[in-house]
C-alpha cells in the first residue's frame, strides 16, 4: 500500500510529539535560569555616563574632545567652513542636539550617543560578534576584522546609534565605543573629562543611578516623571538621563521594560535550543521520505520498461 | 492527443541565442559593470540607502521577495516527496531550477551588498558564531541550502545530458547517480529543513527593528507568516513559470496537474489568511486596518491580492482554465511579495523624516542579476530535459553503445511524426 498522506502526517505529528518533549525538556535549564526571565544582568564593572539636561550650556566642548580622542574628521558637511555636526553619523560619535518647541517656553540640549544597553538589540544580531558588550565593563565595543558590514545593528537599535560608513572600499561601523583605549589605560571617556558643568559625569552604573536619584528627591517637580531614563528602559542602560523636558522630546523612545531581544527572540531562541527540533525534524522527514522514494523508484523502473527511455529523478 | 506531463524534455528546436536572451544578458553585463562601481565608490553613491534606511532593494527585494518566489524546490518537494503528491514529481525539475537560480543570484548580490565580504569567512567557524542571530541562522542556513541540497537536487537534468551527449562519460554518471540515489532521500530532507529554518530566520530578522516595523506586520509570528508566505509564493512562481513557458514556447499544459497546485496554493493562502487575520484580532490591531493612511492601504492591498488570488485559483482549478489560472499565481505572487517586501521597507518607519528610494544604479544591479537568472533558465530549458511534456514530444538524440541493448523500437514509436 502506497503511503497516503495521512500517513506521512501521522509520522510527522508522531516526530513533532517527541520533538516537543524534546524541547520541553531542553528549555527545563533556561527557566529555571532566572536571569533570563526577569531582566538582563549588570556587568560587574559596569561603568556609566549620567547627563543631566538641566546642567547642559550646550557649549559642544564634548562633541570637539569626543571627535579628538576618536580621531574623527570634522563633520563639515553643513557649510564647508565649521565643524557642525547635524546628527550622529560615521563623523561624529557624540553629538548635542538643541530641542526648542515653537512656543519657545522650555528648551533642552540633549546629548547623543551609545547608550551601551544591557542587552543590546545590536549585539543580538550580530553574525559574528563584531559588536560585543565586554563582560565586565558592559561597554559594547566594534571588532573590524569581525565585522562583515551588513548593517543589522543599524536596523535594530532603537536609538540610532551605530553609522556606516558609506564612502570607500573599506567602510566600518562607527559607534561611541566609550573611549575603551582611555578606560583601559585608566582614563574617562573625553566627554565627560571636559564638560565645564559637570553635565554628563561618569563612575560606575550603580554609582550614577544612585547620584541620579538623590538628585530627584532633592528636587522634587524639577526633572521629568521624577524617573530616570535608562534605569529601566529596553531592559535597562548604562548611560542615564535625567531631564526636565519630556524624553520623547528629546529623541529618547518610549520602550518597553523588557529588552528588544528578550522581547522579540525569545520564541527563535525556544526553537533552536541545543538544535533538538531541526534534528527530530530532519529525522522523522528523511524517514517519511525514505519510504516514498523506494515506492518513487519501483514506479521510476516500471517507467523505463514502459518506455525504453532512461529513467528521469 | 493527451497533454499528460510525462517526462520532462528539453525545448526542442527553438534557438537559444535570441534577441531577447541578448537582452538580458546585456542587462546582466550592465549590472556587473555598475558593481565594480560599486565597489569602488562605496555603498553611498552608488545606491540611496543610508543610516535610517540601511537596508535597500538588494537585501529586501533580492533576497526577502525572490528568494521566497524561489521557494518552489521547497513547497513543491513538501507536497510531492512528503505528501505524496505524485504528479507534482513531474514539475520538480522546474521548481529546483527556479530556486537554485533564485537563491544564487541573491546571494551573489548579497555578497555585494555587504561593506566588509572578506569578513564572511567567519561562517566556516561555528565557535565565532553568534548562535542567537537570527542573521547568523540566515547566513549559514541559505548559502549551505543553495550550495549542497539544492546544487544537488539540480544535477539529474546535467547528468542526463551527459549520458545522452557524452557516451564517454556514461559509466562514470551511472556511477555518480548510484551514489546520489543511496542518499537521496537525506539530501531531500536537508532541502526542507534548511529552507524552513532560514525562510522564517529572515521574518525574524524583523522582529529585532522591534517598533520600527508597523504594527500591523510587526508579530512574534513573523518568522511563522515569512515561511508560509514562501510556500505558496514557491507554488505561484513555479505554476506561474510553467504556464508562461507553455504559452512562450507553445507546449502542452497539464492542466490537472495545475489545477492540483491550484488546490494546495489557494489552501495554503486562505489559511495563512486566517491566521494573520486572527493574529492581529487577538494582539487588538483591528483599529490599524481602518486608519486612512498609507499602511492599512498597503495591508488591504495585500490582502485583496491575496483573495483575488484564491477566487481565481479555485474557479480556474474547477474551470480548467489555463489563462485565468496564470492571473490567479500571478496575482498570488504579487500579494505575497509586497507582503514579505512591506515590513522591509514600505512599512519599516525608522524615524521621522526618514526617506529612502533605489537608485539608478541600485534598481539596474538588481534588475540585472534578475537578468541573469532568467537567461540561465531559458538557455537550461533548452538545453536540458527540464520543463515537464508529454511523451509525444521526446526525441531521442541518445547515442547509443555497442554493447547496449536498448529497446530501440519503443524509442521510435515515441518520436514525433516525420522523424
Amino acid at each position: 500500500m502506497a503511503i497516503t498522506r495521512r500517513d506521512a502526517l501521522r509520522k510527522l505529528v508522531a516526530g513533532t510529539a517527541s520533538v516537543a518533549a524534546a524541547s520541553a525538556v531542553a528549555t527545563v535549564p533556561l527557566s529555571t535560569r532566572a536571569q533570563a526571565e526577569e531582566g538582563p544582568t549588570v556587568p560587574p564593572a559596569a561603568v556609566g555616563m549620567l547627563y543631566d539636561t538641566t546642567r547642559c550650556i550646550g557649549c559642544q566642548t564634548c562633541v570637539v574632545a569626543c571627535a579628538e580622542a576618536n580621531k574623527l574628521p570634522p563633520d563639515t558637511r553643513l557649510d564647508n567652513i565649521h565643524f557642525a555636526p547635524a546628527d550622529l553619523s560615521s563623523f561624529s560619535k557624540n553629538i548635542i542636539k538643541l530641542y526648542k518647541p515653537a512656543d519657545g517656553k522650555t528648551y533642552s540640549y540633549v546629548k547623543q550617543q551609545c547608550m551601551h544597553c544591557l542587552d543590546p538589540a545590536c549585539v543580538a544580531g550580530c553574525m559574528f560578534k563584531g559588536l560585543k558588550k565586554d563582560p565586565k565593563t558592559g561597554v559594547v565595543g566594534w571588532t573590524a576584522n569581525l565585522c562583515v558590514g551588513c548593517r543589522y545593528c543599524e536596523i535594530s537599535c532603537p536609538y540610532h546609534v551605530p553609522k556606516f560608513q558609506w564612502e570607500g572600499f573599506n567602510p566600518k561601523i562607527v559607534k561611541c565605543e566609550f573611549c575603551k583605549e582611555r578606560l583601559a589605560v585608566g582614563q574617562q571617556p573625553a566627554c565627560t573629562t571636559v564638560c565645564p558643568t559637570h553635565a554628563v559625569i561618569f563612575g560606575s552604573r550603580e554609582q550614577l543611578l544612585a547620584e541620579a536619584k538623590t538628585r530627584i528627591r532633592q528636587n522634587p517637580g524639577k526633572y521629568f516623571e521624577d524617573r530616570v531614563y535608562g534605569e529601566a528602559e529596553g531592559g535597562g542602560t548604562q548611560v542615564l538621563y535625567l531631564s526636565h523636558v519630556p524624553f520623547g522630546d528629546l529623541g529618547l523612545p518610549k520602550l518597553p521594560g523588557e529588552s528588544i531581544p528578550q522581547k522579540y527572540l525569545k520564541w527563535q531562541k525556544r526553537v533552536y535550543s541545543y538544535l533538538a527540533l531541526p534534528v527530530v525534524l530532519y529525522v522523522a522527514m528523511v524517514g517519511v521520505i525514505n519510504g516514498n522514494f523506494k515506492k518513487h523508484k519501483e514506479h521510476m523502473k516500471e517507467e523505463e520498461e514502459n518506455t525504453g527511455l532512461r529513467a528521469q529523478l | 492527443m493527451s497533454d499528460r506531463w510525462e517526462r520532462n524534455i528539453p525545448v526542442y528546436d527553438v534557438p537559444i541565442w535570441t534577441r531577447p536572451f541578448q537582452a538580458l544578458l546585456v542587462l546582466g553585463a550592465l549590472a556587473l559593470g555598475l558593481v565594480t562601481y560599486r565597489e569602488i565608490a562605496g555603498l553611498g553613491p552608488a545606491s540611496g540607502m543610508n543610516d535610517a534606511y540601511a537596508w535597500g532593494i538588494w537585501k529586501t527585494f533580492n533576497i526577502m521577495v525572490l528568494t521566497g518566489l524561489g521557494s518552489g524546490g521547497f513547497a513543491v518537494g513538501i507536497a510531492a516527496w512528503l505528501f505524496n503528491r505524485k504528479r507534482l514529481h513531474t514539475v520538480m525539475r522546474t521548481a529546483l531550477l527556479t530556486s537554485f537560480l533564485a537563491y544564487a543570484s541573491g546571494l551573489i548580490l548579497l555578497g555585494i551588498d555587504v561593506g566588509r565580504p572578506w569578513n564572511f569567512y567567519w561562517v566556516l567557524m561555528p565557535w565565532k558564531w553568534n548562535a542567537h542571530s537570527p542573521l547568523l541562522e540566515v547566513a549559514v542556513c541559505m548559502p549551505a541550502y543553495a550550495m549542497f541540497p539544492l546544487l544537488l537536487e539540480n544535477f539529474p537534468p546535467l547528468f542526463d545530458w551527459i549520458h545522452d551527449k557524452r557516451p564517454r562519460f556514461r559509466a562514470r554518471v551511472e556511477k555518480a547517480e548510484k551514489i546520489m540515489t543511496r542518499f537521496y532521500p537525506w539530501v531531500v530532507a536537508l532541502a526542507y529543513l534548511l529552507p524552513a529554518m532560514h525562510q522564517s530566520s529572515l521574518g525574524a530578522l524583523m522582529l529585532l527593528a522591534g517598533e520600527k516595523v508597523h504594527p500591523l506586520w510587526q508579530t512574534p509570528l513573523l518568522p511563522l507568516f515569512y515561511v508560509w508566505a514562501a510556500a505558496y509564493m514557491g507554488f505561484a512562481c513555479v505554476a506561474g513559470s510553467l504556464l508562461f513557458c507553455s504559452l512562450v514556447w507553445h507546449r502542452a499544459v497539464d492542466l490537472d496537474v495545475i489545477a492540483e497546485m491550484n488546490k494546495i496554493t489557494a489552501n495554503l493562502i486562505g489559511y495563512w489568511l486566517l491566521l494573520r487575520f486572527a493574529d492581529i484580532a487577538v494582539s487588538r490591531k483591528l483599529g490599524l486596518m481602518f486608519q486612512a493612511n498609507i499602511y492599512s492601504g498597503l495591508f488591504w492591498m495585500e490582502t485583496i491580492f491575496l483573495v483575488v488570488a484564491v477566487i481565481m485559483l479555485v474557479d480556474s482549478g474547477r474551470r480548467r482554465d489555463a489563462q485565468l489560472m496564470f492571473h490567479g499565481y500571478l496575482a498570488a505572487a504579487f500579494g505575497g511579495m509586497l507582503y514579505r517586501f512591506d515590513p522591509t521597507t514600505l512599512a519599516f518607519q525608522p524615524r521621522p523624516g526618514a526617506f529612502y528610494f533605489p537608485s539608478a544604479v541600485e534598481i539596474l544591479i538588481s534588475v540585472g542579476f534578475v537578468a541573469l537568472a532568467i537567461a540561465a533558465f531559458v538557455a537550461a530549458a533548452k538545453a536540458w530535459a527540464i520543463l515537464p511534456g508529454p511523451m509525444r514530444l521526446w526525441k531521442s538524440t541518445e547515442i547509443k553503445t555497442q554493447d547496449e541493448k536498448a529497446p530501440v523500437g519503443k524509442i521510435s514509436s515515441y518520436a514525433p511524426a516525420g522523424e
